[in-house]
């Protein structure tokens, strides 16, 4: 299965740097589907999956900025207590490294989602299917 | 085949080079007694008299002029001429206190486009060259100094100054260019700008650049080769003693040859003021010894480096200078190391980083910190945190390896630091602000 393509865009640490990727974003009629901003005192690595990842990327690449796109794995779980438990022990029995997680809107307010980049995203892939848990491809996440 | 403006000057054995020398700086000793009251009264009050000065080895006993002097004396204080033999006046750009104006007869800008004449000659030109002069025009005298070597040598000239640099290019490309004259920093603007535009330097006709008027190191020089498809020729001058072409680099690119006709070098101890053997580093020291109006005897540079003799593979006898390690008012003194800029430059360009840099030094609990703002290489971009802090790490780690002192290295995007058209302004010193 084909998993999710993520961006990321590095900006300086300084006011309205990340207003002027967003407007950039805006005006090309691109729609943000999932966001998180990772911050040191120097710069911030923005990460987010846009509705359609090329314009985006040639966009960005386009004003300058530097931009990276990596494979990350997407989950889709039940809005209850102790799933994303669930789902990371499923990752942790493969001994998949998780970089780092965030959570974004899913499709219905019962179920939640998640962007969870990997070090080895096949073999995490492979682990969450087994386990049944239900992974969006970036079709599914742009169609939301 | 390599050629020579003034062969007979470049080629010059030792032996009519030293007799030359010896006959000029007589006679230069003795116009400047004669005529200038501020340097007569420091020989006087070192006990010296023209008559003493008998040729070249005579040349320690003369007192040095520093640019405290040349301040001192503003502004017509070390004129030898009157204003009504002198044809123009160039200035220094005059950041760190009062400028510094310096004179010129006709003749003396006509040794001067000489001598740029050389530099150009030695970098290929010949009057067949489109030569495109991107140093400013004005008071400065880099635009004016390879201007007017560049219609000596009979090239076609294009007076671009510095600036626009999207007219440049397109004049680089319409009219032909073969050689670019600008400040390295300048040159690499204009080869990333090239880039940009998608030009390719197959595009363009360039073939050399003669680049100076600021610290450059040899790694920049191979990236703006590389960036421009050119041969770079490094050329060293300074407004106190001409301006650009008091040396010059030739096909070897390895050293400057100094126009020892007009101008004798010494290496001395900048501490102690003894001069030092060739091959060893120091203060550079000039001896204008044809200069009509404004002739600068022992005058300190504050440019540190070293001196070879011998005959170059280019056939050039003239002595060579080395590249500045850096001028002594550049040096910082950081937790009791000294630091040049230019240190800093060759570790960004090794690791891969552009040589655009800002380095911040301040005092924080009477410590001083060394902060450098460095572009951040996109093809090394990561979206993980770790790495990132992982190359500022790995980067400071380098520089601590160069200088010996711990810097803070911060990553900054592509292009924010601002570019130079002039001279670039690498450092923010606050220290000073506090005194």
């Amino acid at each position: 299965m084909a998993n999710a393509r993520q961006i990321s865009v590095f900006v300086d640490n300084r006011p309205n740097q990340l207003a002027g990727v967003m407007r950039l974003i805006k005006d090309k009629g691109i729609n943000v589907r999932a966001l998180s901003l990772a911050d040191t005192k120097d710069f911030g690595i923005l990460r987010l999956i846009a509705n359609d990842t090329d314009k985006t990327v040639d966009t960005l690449k386009e004003a300058g900025y530097p931009v990276t796109v990596t494979e990350i794995v997407a989950i889709s779980i039940p809005d209850t207590p102790g799933q994303l438990s669930r789902a990371l022990d499923v990752l942790g029995g493969e001994g998949v490294n998780l970089e780092y997680l965030y959570a974004f809107l899913g499709k219905s307010d019962r179920s939640v989602s998640f962007v969870i980049r990997v070090d080895d995203v096949e073999n995490a892939s492979a682990a969450l299917n087994k386990a049944g848990i239900i992974q969006l491809t970036e079709n599914d996440i742009s169609e939301m | 085949m390599e050629r020579y403006w003034n062969q007979e000057m470049e080629c010059a054995s030792p032996e009519v080079m030293k007799k030359l020398q010896d006959e000029r700086l007589v006679a230069q000793v003795k116009h400047v007694y004669e005529n200038v009251k501020y340097y007569r009264d420091l020989m006087d009050e070192k006990g010296v008299k023209p008559e003493d000065i008998k040729g070249t080895e005579d040349l320690r006993k003369l007192p040095f002029l520093s640019k405290a002097d040349l301040r001192d004396a503003y502004p017509f204080g070390l004129l030898a001429k009157p204003l009504s033999e002198c044809v123009r006046i160039h200035s220094t750009s005059g950041t760190t206190g009062r400028r510094v104006v310096a004179f010129y007869t006709q003749n003396d800008i006509d040794l001067w486009d000489e001598c740029c004449a050389r530099a150009i000659t030695a970098a290929g030109g010949t009057n067949e060259d489109v030569c495109q002069v991107a140093y400013g025009f004005g008071l400065f005298t880099g635009g004016a100094g390879l201007n007017g070597g560049s219609h000596t040598v009979g090239c076609l000239t294009l007076p671009m100054s510095s600036g626009n640099t999207d007219r440049q290019i397109q004049f680089m490309q319409d009219l032909g260019a073969t050689i670019l004259c600008c400040t390295p920093s300048y040159a690499a603007y204009i080869g990333e700008t090239i880039h940009e535009m998608g030009i390719s330097p197959d595009d363009l006709k360039l073939k050399a650049g003669i680049f100076g008027a600021e610290p450059w190191t040899e790694e920049m020089r191979r990236s703006i080769e590389k960036s421009l498809g050119i041969k770079a020729y490094d050329i060293y001058g300074l407004t106190e003693i001409s301006g650009p072409g008091v040396a010059f680099e030739c096909s070897e690119q390895n050293g400057m040859h100094i126009n020892e006709d007009n101008f004798i070098a010494e290496i001395i101890d900048p501490e102690t003021g003894e001069p030092l053997p060739d091959g060893e580093v120091g203060e550079l020291v000039f001896t204008s010894i044809t200069k009509e109006a404004f002739p600068l005897l022992r005058y300190r540079t504050r440019d540190l480096c070293r001196l070879t003799r011998g005959k170059c593979s280019c056939g050039r006898t003239l002595v060579k200078m080395a590249k500045p390690m850096g001028r002594s008012d550049d040096m910082m003194i950081i937790r009791g190391v000294n630091v040049f800029p230019s240190q800093i430059e060759t570790v960004l360009i090794e690791q891969g980083y552009s040589p655009n840099y800002l380095i911040e030094v301040d005092r924080v609990n009477n410590s001083d910190t060394l902060d450098i703002s460095v572009e951040m290489n996109p093809d090394q971009f990561s979206d993980k945190v770790k790495d990132m802090q992982k190359q500022e790490r790995e980067l400071a780690e380098a520089i601590k390896t160069m200088l010996g002192i711990n810097p803070k290295v911060h990553l900054v995007s592509p292009k924010s630091i601002t570019r130079s058209e002039g001279k670039a302004v690498r450092v923010i010193d606050r220290r000073k602000l506090h005194d």
